[in-house]
């Protein structure tokens, strides 16, 4: 109604009126994709604001019909101490951290090489990457387990095992941030170069401070992908407590009926812990998120 | 400050295309080089496999005497100029300038009495703690200048460093390049395509084309004695008039029937043609627009032809005509030289006579385009 009367004034002879005709429509699009935007917001964080309050509930700990708790309490928190759930929680973020130094390092050098040098056969190397990394990850669980066996990184020793796995695909990552590196112009390297500089030299002085998005998206999702990774670090732990992740841990309180009637609220309290440090994170890096992934291909 | 040799040096890319053959050339100490030719010459390439930037497919760079061949870029001692500046832009001008002089891990205050005396010379001290993008095109080729000054390099390399600016500021980079050439008394390879900044500003001029050495001379030695007829066309603006026509030797005179007017050759060149022993032959005979003058009518030596395009220059007029063979000949006449009706009745259609100075004339073999007197 509003956009038809709009689109009315704008095509009023008077020019003064199609100005006013254009600012109105322009306001009535605002104000459309406004009320979308938090349709949506809504929609995202109900379960968030579920689980929250569920984890403050401390009257029953089963699953219950209403969302606002009757008795609110920190008993839930406190309870997942007495578990192990502060070694599941070491667990996923020693795995995390490890995997998100290593895995870093490995895909922006890849990059850089990738981007800067010449060599034979990198182009086929490349293709090949590209197809290797269209064969779903699961293809080698069997036989990664048995590799992890046979170095004894199952089970307790699940952490070194899932920081091998995670970290050693990584190089295939490089798409992102090669495009990136190709965005800036190589005769900065050669200023670089002929100023005095090695090659890494010129790597973490001049093409990584200028990179610094696409820097922050690969740790992100470095970190991001381990921390909440089930698949592998369930099958790696082998229902080993000690060498369970959060996310299998968790799991683990909810798998039955019987389970889930005397878990629920602590695996909700799980949850917002779980949460908190990549909120964390996302809250601070999130606008070099939004210009690392739109900047690999266009430039920023 | 060093010399610069290059022996047999050759760059063949990996899919076979050929860049540079067999470049021999001697650079003394101090000296100021440049490089020039079309685009696609090899100009460049051979800059950058002084600098290390490309590898050497074949032959011997000498830096001073040692050969540099297997050295990374940062080992040559060289400092360079690029094109499109290639400042860093996440530094300050400051750091940009004093970035190499850190990776040597000079003192602190060393790096800053440096970079103050080059930004002083170079007129930038107040940019100094700007960014890159902050400053205009002419401001960033200083800066570019200044990082490679403060280096001290053996060899001072510049990879058409004023392409990207307006033609104002070019001539007065330019001006300002021979200036700092006296300052830093260092050896200069300096890479264009422009003519004119390849006269003004070489103590010796490389001709390149296709990959091969056309020339090498000073300025005037390419002006006036250019060995070939790409060298002569190449060198002077507008370029050289070439047409086909013969050469006559007559009782120890020679002269060119251009359009079938009858010029004699005098003054020097007929001296030299006579001790090169150069018979009566067809040749190509090349006039630069400067020595071609108006005459006042038809009679033995006048070519008659028709105006075509009049570009008013103002020191000078560069008439385009057109002989009665539809040749086209470019003409360069001082307004100095016209009456005031005579400038004004430049249109298109008129009728003019030209004629050739007979002492600035040069003699091409049709086959070989050499200079029949100086290759």
């Amino acid at each position: 109604m509003m956009s038809n009367n709009a689109i009315g004034a704008s095509s009023s002879p008077s020019q003064m009126k199609q100005h006013m005709g254009l600012k109105a429509s322009r306001t009535v699009a605002n104000t459309l994709i406004y009320v979308l935007l938090i349709v949506i917001s809504i929609v995202w964080l109900i379960p968030f604001i579920f689980i929250l309050l569920q984890s403050f509930r401390v009257e029953s700990t089963h699953q219950v019909g209403y969302v606002i708790p009757q008795q609110w309490g920190l008993d839930n928190y406190y309870n997942l101490f007495k578990t192990d759930f502060p070694k599941w929680y070491l667990n996923t973020f020693i795995a995390a951290l490890f995997t998100c130094v290593f895995q870093t390092i490995i895909v922006l050098c890849m990059s850089y090489t990738l981007s800067r040098f010449r060599f034979k056969m990198r182009k086929i190397l490349m293709r090949f990457m590209l197809i290797l990394g269209m064969f779903p990850g699961m293809l080698s669980m069997i036989i990664l387990y048995r590799v992890l066996k046979d170095l004894g990184l199952t089970q307790a020793h699940a952490v070194p095992g899932l920081i091998l796995v995670y970290v050693a695909s990584s190089g295939m990552g490089y798409y992102v941030s090669k495009g990136f590196f190709d965005t800036i112009p190589k005769s900065l390297d050669e200023a670089a170069r002929v100023d005095g500089a090695t090659r890494a030299q010129v790597l973490y002085k001049i093409i990584l401070p200028l990179s610094k998005p696409i820097v922050i998206y690969t740790v992100l999702t470095a970190f991001m992908a381990p921390w909440g990774d089930y698949v592998f670090a369930q099958y790696i732990s082998n229902n080993t407590s000690a060498g369970k992740n959060v996310a299998v841990g968790l799991y683990g309180w909810i798998k039955t009926q019987d389970q889930t009637a005397k878990y629920y609220t602590q695996f909700c309290a799980g949850g917002v812990l779980v949460a908190i440090p990549v909120t964390i994170l996302f809250m601070c890096l999130q606008k070099y998120y939004v210009e690392g992934v739109t900047g690999g291909a266009v430039k920023g | 400050m060093a010399s610069v040799k290059l022996t047999n040096v050759k760059k063949v890319y990996d899919n076979n295309v050929t860049a540079v053959h067999d470049f021999n050339l001697d650079i003394k100490d101090k000296e100021f080089v440049v490089f020039v030719g079309p685009s696609g010459c090899g100009k460049s390439t051979t800059l950058r496999m002084i600098a290390g930037l490309e590898d050497i497919s074949g032959g011997t760079v000498e830096i001073d005497g040692v050969v540099v061949n297997d050295l990374q870029p940062k080992d040559r001692d060289i400092a360079m100029v690029f094109q499109n500046y290639a400042l860093y832009p996440h530094m300050t001008v400051y750091n940009n300038i004093a970035f190499s002089l850190r990776l040597k891990k000079m003192p602190e205050e060393e790096i800053y009495e440096r970079v103050s005396n080059a930004a002083e010379t170079l007129g930038i001290t107040q940019y100094l703690t700007r960014k890159p993008r902050a400053l205009s095109g002419g401001q960033r080729q200083r800066v570019a200048i200044g990082r490679a000054m403060v280096r001290n390099a053996k060899v001072f390399l510049m990879d058409e460093p004023l392409s990207n600016l307006d033609a104002k500021l070019r001539n007065q980079m330019r001006a300002e390049i021979i200036l700092l050439r006296q300052k830093l008394d260092t050896t200069f390879i300096y890479v264009t395509h422009d003519q004119t900044e390849a006269m003004t500003l070489g103590d010796r001029i490389v001709i390149m084309r296709d990959g091969l050495i056309e020339q090498v001379g000073t300025p005037t030695e390419v002006f006036e004695m250019p060995r070939n007829i790409f060298v002569a066309e190449f060198i002077g603006a507008p370029k050289m008039n070439m047409m086909e026509t013969t050469l006559e030797k007559e009782g120890g005179k020679y002269y060119v029937r251009p359009f079938g007017a009858r010029i004699e050759v005098d003054g020097d060149k007929a001296q030299e043609l006579a001790a090169k022993g150069v018979g009566s032959r067809p040749v190509v005979l090349g006039v630069r627009p400067e020595h071609i003058v108006l005459a006042d009518g038809p009679s033995e030596n006048a070519i008659p032809c028709k105006l075509e395009v009049n570009e008013m220059m103002g020191s000078e007029l560069h008439l385009h005509v057109y002989t009665e063979d539809e040749t086209r000949l470019i003409v360069r006449v001082p307004t100095i030289n016209l009456s005031l009706d005579q400038r004004k009745g430049m249109s298109y259609g008129k009728q003019l006579y030209i004629t050739f100075e007979g002492k600035v004339m040069h003699f091409f073999d049709k086959e070989s385009g050499l200079n029949l007197i100086y290759a």
